[in-house]
């Protein structure tokens, strides 16, 4: 297995706080990699250094033996980083469609190509009847499957999915999860981000890097992680009970 | 839009009025300068409050230049190149900067030109300037009417392309949330500088004419502020980011400004700001802007009004 | 030489109501992000009511000053509870827009009340000068900086010391916060928006013996209140009284150099300035 991104003893300060402290991992192809941690643990900022809203400190963020530690978030996303936000962010006034569509412009300028494009994506996240209904309004779990529909769009070689399923009903969690698993089927890694839905990492992920308080504090595969001592001791608590099943 | 256009190209067979030709001339004008600011206004959601620079710049622009012994039409087409270089250098600037100071900058760049204008005696200071007459095929004002007309299809035609293409959806994508659209790979910067540029060339267009029309401009009629304000109040009434919205607009306000002319000619700006007070507090998207909001949202799903949480 | 520190004197004099006004925005834009593209016309409206103070009821602008805060800082609740209020969660986009509305009614309804004519007021004052070794100062400015220092210090006092300024300050820093310790949000911001407005309307009242009065002759002082405001440090209300200062003087010292008219276009030109080299302003920190 290849790798296809690595993070090299990434750190990152905003002013007295380190939020990522000297973290290395890497994503192989075709792996789903999850990233859990309590909440502040610095998932987001992670995400945002590697998509570019943020650059680290020190270390580096190697996509592909590229080092994309600078660029800024329109040039990741065109190397192949897609990425959905924690609080989801849809074009409002535009449709669903036209939502996707906007993922498929980075490689075509015409409208009936974006769109075909568009609507096979759609077929996949199973939202072709709410196609033409504008993104406001819409329920959270499928504004959530809009932000990976127009990730994919892009035809990215990852994508970073931040508290995907967060804020979903059970059955609507582990239904996304599916589509999640399958993704590395279009070509895709995954990175995603998860604080507490335990249930969904320990389904579909391949490996799994703990943080806490912007540390890395233990990697491996689901069922090791969740026994290691210092992941229950940094989730202690309400969380004690899921991670001890 | 075709009966629009329809009623325009016949109007001048039935007006006889030189004085209302002129009328006419300065409404289907305003409506392409508005048709011209959607681009940025409307569609890249920048709230330009400084397009009279550009407006400025093709007026004084082309009175300049003829001064300087260029021959009209080649000034004519200079004056807008000139606004367009300037709009890149303006925009480099002011689109770095987010919100009220995007505003700001774009009135403040637009009032250092005024003051050019007014101390500079290339520029002919407070006195002003003359400008050429670029044509008068039979009646004056009809020629330059229909010259208007031509501009606003152009303009009307650039937003129609803009409307159905990838361009004009970054523009949206732009307007709606900056972040998401770095997310899918858009130079937002780069893409609103495009969209600046070709509004400027176009509002240029409109302020050659203009002078041209009048043949004099002084600093406080081509380059004041307020033709910046009913530029953005225009397209802004009418519906922002809509096709026909600017042309609405310019025909209701300006109309009903020539309709009022003496009650309103006191107090236009009362009734100016009367009418942005009460667009922003109930009609956001300006008349035809929820017309359309309003038949689109008719598809939503049944569960649209469920809970969104985690929002 | 002389004439350089007179200029900048002169600057200094001006520049405490240019504090004054800046103060104003800083509070309401700093503390509210509320875009006031009508704050000069406020001021205007405050120089008219001191006005209309000496004109019928004779009485002083350096005592009227106070009624027309009074008045102003009530006026600009009502327009925030009617008007901003309801538009708060819009864009930016929208409330400029608003605000360039209310401008507008404001300096129309002001020329239609009072006419275009230019209005006066004849104070002695104004014609007096002290002389402080080889320099020259009007009395009417010296009693105006005197006021407005006096006024300057007090609000600094006020947001440092007293619960609702430091309410302020926090939400100057974080407006998520604030709920969680306890602050109405919507009081403080109804608070602050008047009292800004109120300090413009001061700052107006202040002003009316040194210019002449018309319907439009706040509107360079919003984007004055702008620039002192960015070059401040946006939400640092402190920041706002010394960046007045700095515009008085720069304005005063381009008056000499190179003429009147040129000064205003000196405002223009630092504010671009800044923007373009330290946009979060000489005092302030960076913003996300």
């Amino acid at each position: 297995m290849s790798a296809i991104l690595e993070l090299k003893g990434v750190s990152k300060r905003f002013g007295g706080l380190t939020a990522v402290k000297n973290v290395s991992f890497t994503l192989n192809q075709g792996e789903i990699l999850f990233i859990i941690g309590p909440n502040g643990a610095g998932k987001t900022t992670v995400f945002n250094l590697i998509s570019g809203f943020f650059h680290p400190d020190e270390g580096a963020i190697v996509l592909n033996g590229r080092n994309i530690s600078r660029l800024p978030p329109q040039d990741t996303a065109r190397l192949g980083i897609g990425r959905t936000f924690q609080i989801v962010k849809p074009l409002a006034s535009l449709t669903v469609l036209e939502n996707v569509m906007l993922g498929a412009f980075m490689h075509t300028s015409s409208l009936r190509q974006a769109q075909e494009e568009a609507e096979k994506i759609l077929d996949f996240l199973q939202m072709r009847q709410i196609e033409k209904s504008q993104a406001r309004g819409l329920p959270l779990a499928m504004l959530k499957r809009l932000e990976i529909a127009r990730a994919l769009a892009t035809k990215p070689k990852l994508i970073l999915l931040d508290e995907v399923v967060s804020g979903l009903t059970t059955s609507e969690a582990l239904a996304l999860a599916e589509l999640v698993r399958r993704l590395p089927e279009w070509g895709v890694s995954v990175v995603g981000g998860v604080e507490h839905v335990m249930q969904v990492v320990m389904k579909i992920a391949d490996r799994v890097v703990v943080l806490d308080y912007g540390a890395k504090i233990a990697e491996g595969l689901p069922a090791e992680v969740v026994k290691n001592p210092a992941v229950i001791e940094a989730y202690l608590g309400a969380k004690y009970k899921e991670l001890a099943r | 839009m075709v009966v629009f256009g329809l009623c325009a190209l016949l109007l001048p067979v039935f007006v006889n009025n030189n004085y209302l030709m002129q009328v006419f001339f300065r409404i289907v004008l305003f409506a392409a300068l508005g048709l011209a600011w959607n681009l940025v206004g409307g569609y890249a959601g920048q709230l330009s409050l400084g397009h009279v620079a550009f407006f400025g710049v093709g007026a004084y622009g082309l009175a300049i230049c003829a001064a300087h012994g260029v021959p009209k039409w080649i000034a004519f087409v200079l004056a807008p190149l000139f606004a367009t270089l300037f709009a890149a250098i303006i925009g480099k600037i002011a689109f770095r900067l987010r919100g009220p100071y995007f505003t700001l900058s774009t009135i403040a760049s637009a009032e250092v030109l005024r003051l050019a204008a007014a101390n500079w005696p290339l520029a002919g200071g407070a006195i002003g300037l003359s400008a050429p007459v670029l044509f008068s095929l039979g009646s004056f004002w009809k020629s330059f009417y229909y010259s208007a007309v031509v501009l606003a299809i152009v303009a009307f035609m650039v937003n129609l392309w803009t409307s159905r293409s990838r361009f004009g959806y970054y523009l949206l994508a732009i307007r709606e949330d900056e972040d998401t659209a770095s997310a899918v790979g858009i130079d937002t910067a780069n893409y609103k500088l495009r969209a600046l540029l070709l509004s400027a060339f176009l509002t240029a267009l409109g302020g050659a004419l203009y002078a041209s029309a009048f043949q004099y401009i002084v600093p406080d009629s081509a380059l004041t502020i307020e033709i910046s304000v009913q530029i953005a109040i225009i397209t802004m009434l009418g519906g922002a980011g809509t096709l026909i919205g600017p042309i609405v607009g310019a025909v209701l306000l300006l109309g009903a400004q020539e309709l009022f002319k003496t009650k309103f000619q006191e107090s236009h700006l009362l009734i100016y700001g009367i009418l942005i007070v009460v667009v922003v507090l109930f009609l956001p998207e300006g008349l035809v802007g929820g017309f359309e909001h309003r038949s689109r949202g008719k598809k939503q799903p049944a569960q649209a009004a469920a809970a969104q949480g985690g929002r | 030489m002389v004439q350089f520190l007179q200029a900048c004197l002169d600057g200094l004099l001006i520049g405490a109501l240019y504090a004054l006004i800046g103060m104003g925005l800083a509070l309401i834009f700093g503390v509210m992000r509320i875009v006031n593209f009508a704050h000069g016309a406020f001021l205007m409206v405050g120089m008219y009511a001191s006005w209309v103070l000496f004109d019928k009821f004779k009485i002083n602008p350096y005592w009227g000053f106070v009624p027309a805060g009074l008045l102003l800082f009530a006026f600009g609740y009502l327009v925030y509870k009617a008007l901003i209020q309801p538009i708060r969660a819009r864009s930016d986009f929208m409330q400029i827009l608003m605000t360039t509305g209310i401008a507008l009614i404001l300096v129309d309804t002001a020329q239609l009340t009072f006419g275009a004519d230019y209005h006066q007021t004849n104070l002695a004052l104004v014609n007096s000068t002290k002389h402080l070794g080889p320099f020259t100062l009007n009395a009417a400015s010296l009693l105006s900086f005197a006021i407005a220092a006096a006024l300057i210090v007090g609000l600094q006092q006020f947001v440092v010391r007293s619960r609702t300024g430091q309410a302020l300050r926090a939400i100057a820093q974080n407006p998520n916060v604030a709920p969680l310790m306890g602050i109405n949000l919507t009081r403080i911001q109804g608070f602050s928006f008047a009292l800004g407005i109120a300090l413009a309307g001061i700052a107006g009242g202040l002003l009316l013996p040194a210019l002449y009065l018309f319907p439009t002759v706040g509107e360079d002082y919003t984007l004055k209140a702008f620039v002192i405001v960015v070059l401040g440090g946006m939400g640092s209300i402190e920041g706002a009284a010394i960046g007045g200062l700095v515009l008085g003087v720069a304005e005063s010292i381009t008056s000499l150099y190179l003429g009147n008219q040129w000064a205003l276009a000196v405002d223009f030109v630092l504010f671009l300035l800044v923007l373009s080299l330290k946009p979060s302003g000489i005092f302030g920190r960076q913003r996300a």
